[in-house]
């Protein structure tokens, strides 16, 4: 088992570009790109009902498990940069481009088919 | 420096049932550079921003037009603003997971499809709210 220590250290790379970083900080600005979509969601609260509340929740949930998960993307990628050795992050990649899938499809199946209140 | 076995470093259970269907969908070949790895997640993530601006326009129209445009109209640019969101979004990891087995092979990148999808889908949408604000004055 690791100890803190360890686990300190494990997050030191070699990278003078800062790649591990720079990542984490793409992974920021999504989540607060999907925050602005579900802020702006709510406006369609007062119009749509509950589905559209729904669909703020979603986009908030789907927020907040990214950034849940991202100092485990750090340390994925601090170590891969160490070891020179490092598995593409197929679960990210296609949690967040399902669930922006699957809110834009949600989005049109509003507009198109549910009526105004 | 600490080293432990490459297994236990890369986070992943060694030789998991995880790790080998992600290296079927990766479509075999050896791991790259982790440099490129996260060059291209990085890149991704840009093409998911790309979608996810797409989307918030698209409910800012349905949103906030009620007073400038007929239903009709504003549910036009919004599905349609809605739709690129979706294309956008959906290709984004095909073109991610195309690059990653491109790399995996040391193949030459394919060049991405999704690019003239927006540039066309933009043009379109942009197109199609001229129209409608010039017919609106008219």
């Amino acid at each position: 088992m690791r100890s803190p220590k360890d686990h300190e250290t494990s997050q030191l790379h070699v990278d003078a570009g800062l790649q591990p970083e720079r990542t984490d900080l793409a992974w920021i600005r999504t989540t607060l790109a999907l925050v602005v979509v579900g802020a702006i969601f709510l406006r369609w609260v007062p119009h749509y009902g509950w589905f559209a509340g729904a669909l703020v929740a979603a986009a908030t949930m789907i927020s907040i498990t990214i950034n849940m998960t991202r100092k485990h993307r750090f340390h994925r990628g601090s170590l891969g940069i160490r070891n020179e050795r490092m598995p593409a992050d197929l679960i990210s990649t296609f949690f967040v481009a399902s669930s922006v899938v699957v809110l834009a499809a949600a989005g049109v199946f509003t507009v198109l088919f549910l009526p105004l209140q | 420096m600490p080293k432990a076995e490459p297994s236990r470093e890369t986070g992943e259970g060694s030789g998991s049932g995880r790790r080998r269907f992600e290296t079927r969908i990766l479509a075999g070949g050896t791991e790259p550079d982790p440099r490129f790895t996260l060059a291209n997640e990085r890149t991704f993530l840009a093409w998911i921003r790309t979608s996810l601006a797409m989307l918030a326009g698209g409910i800012a129209v349905e949103a906030f037009t009620t007073d400038i445009f007929a239903p009709d109209i504003r549910k036009t640019i919004a599905v349609l603003l809605l739709s690129l969101a979706l294309i956008i979004g959906g290709g984004s990891f095909f073109r991610w997971l195309n690059i990653e087995r491109a790399m995996r092979h040391k193949a030459p990148l394919p060049l991405p499809a999704i690019a003239p999808v927006l540039a066309a889908g933009g043009a379109i949408v942009a197109l199609v709210f001229i129209a409608f604000v010039l017919m609106r004055q008219a």
